[in-house]
């Protein structure tokens, strides 16, 4: 349900201490999480513009990454001169409208398929390679003593691989290709201990673009520590092409950009073995959303068409999986 | 035939009125009418093509024994599991790519790693 222009006043009002109207509020489409608000706000009397996120069900599901500390985080990337919105405020439970912060509104494509499209952003994708390459480098760089209060998932990497694995085996279904791709995985992925803040889905469709590239990064809700790497494998996921499949980086560029422009700005050597392999780790990651969605129409959890046939792209990257790790590729 | 209205017909016929309300709806529910659409032609597909034989001929030729295709996956599955088959294992991923292009060309015969593993 919207709250109401003066519900989010007054609370706007509590937080910062300023003379604060509100004259429209309009729902975003949101993920299944969280619930998206566009604010129009003013601040003695200048237009403010706001974007509200909260917990769609009030709460962050157990396991998700708290609406207060997704703040803490996105204030300290923003800290760091990183392109996100500014945290503006945090709810809090006499505001009555559950879990959820305010940021501010950046102005941009967020919808990928028209950004990777669109002839107005041909400067646009030029750029963004190398924008994106210098973002995670600077992402990367960031001490891991800065976040060791916020409790962020963390984990070996094969202790990563095995909480993977139970949640496959959860939805009791048999797929032979992902079987497959988690042995391989478990032949290569090593146990490293955590050695950066990773985003987490770092990803074309997570990122504003306006006619001079990268403009901000949104949805920090899975961010945890992990292998740097992985922010640059999942970028490459044929997935987040959007049918712009020869451009392997998110639909506008190519590896080798991604990986000397990620070393150039500071974030070391890409191994290119371990970005293969994360490309692997991130397809398959995405094949168990799919049996995920799927899962939430047949177990009746969430009944919907759009889940159930979502549930039929698992071959979709059952065939991508195959193609990665027979020719090194897509 | 048999039946008049076969399996068939009635999924075009459904999948037309669709495509009849289609222009009357808006937002979530114009997409869920194209979804449903586009469901409907993955089981107009199924019936045409019976992927479940091809997926089975793949994977029982490379077991080399016959059986169900969910008895034939789950057999896959567990062998790789305990190691007895490894992604090294002559033969595996070309079964593996044969099964699941038979799946893919119903779910998404458009699908670019489809047809580039399909060689069109």
């Amino acid at each position: 349900m919207t709250p109401s222009p003066a519900a989010v006043a007054e609370m706007l009002a509590r937080a910062t201490g300023g003379d604060i109207g509100v004259t429209r509020i309009e729902a975003l489409s949101g993920g299944a999480a969280s619930a998206t608000y566009a604010v129009d706000a003013q601040r003695a009397g200048a237009p403010w513009p706001l974007i509200l996120q909260c917990a769609a069900a009030g709460t962050v599901s157990e396991g998700g990454m708290a609406k207060a500390v997704q703040a803490r985080l996105q204030q300290l990337a923003f800290r760091h001169g990183l392109p996100v919105a500014e945290v503006v405020a945090v709810l809090a439970p006499a505001d009555g409208m559950g879990e959820g912060f305010v940021m501010t509104r950046i102005e941009g494509e967020a919808l990928a398929p028209r950004w990777l499209k669109g002839e107005d952003f041909a400067v646009a994708r030029a750029a963004l390679t190398g924008q994106c390459a210098a973002v995670l480098a600077r992402l990367h760089a960031i001490p891991l003593g800065e976040v060791a209060d916020l409790g962020l998932p963390a984990g070996r990497i094969a202790v990563q691989r095995e909480r993977m694995f139970a949640h496959y085996r959860s939805f009791g279904v048999h797929s032979p290709v992902f079987d497959l791709a988690f042995a391989w995985l478990a032949e290569r992925c090593g146990d490293a201990e955590p050695r950066a803040l990773v985003h987490g889905d770092f990803r074309s469709g997570n990122i504003i673009v306006d006619a001079g590239g990268l403009a901000a990064v949104l949805d920090w809700e899975l961010a945890h520590l992990g292998d740097p790497i992985e922010d640059l494998g999942w970028l490459c996921c044929n997935a987040w092409r959007f049918g712009q499949w020869q451009k392997p980086v998110g639909g506008f560029g190519e590896r080798e950009a991604l990986y000397e422009a990620y070393a150039a700005a500071g974030g070391g050597p890409v191994d290119r073995a371990r970005a293969h392999l994360w490309e692997v780790w991130g397809t398959l990651r995405w094949g168990l959303s799919c049996l995920q969605l799927g899962h939430d129409h047949v177990s009746g959890r969430v009944p919907s068409v759009e889940r159930a046939a979502i549930g039929r792209r698992v071959s979709e990257v059952e065939l991508d999986l195959l193609h990665l790790i027979r020719f090194g590729g897509i | 035939m048999s039946e008049q209205i076969e399996a068939a017909a009635l999924i075009e016929a459904v999948s037309l009125f669709l495509g009849e309300i289609e222009p009357r709806l808006h937002g979530r529910e114009a997409f869920h009418a194209k979804v449903a659409k586009n469901a409907l032609a993955i089981v107009a597909r199924e019936l045409a093509q019976r992927p479940q034989k091809a997926e089975a001929a793949a994977l029982g030729g490379f077991l080399g024994h016959d059986a169900g295709i969910d008895a034939l996956r789950s057999e896959i599955c567990g062998r790789l599991r305990a190691g007895q088959l490894t992604p090294e294992t002559p033969g595996l991923l070309e079964a593996l790519t044969a099964a699941t292009l038979a799946k893919c060309a119903v779910d998404n015969p458009r699908y670019s790693t489809f047809r580039r593993l399909a060689g069109q």
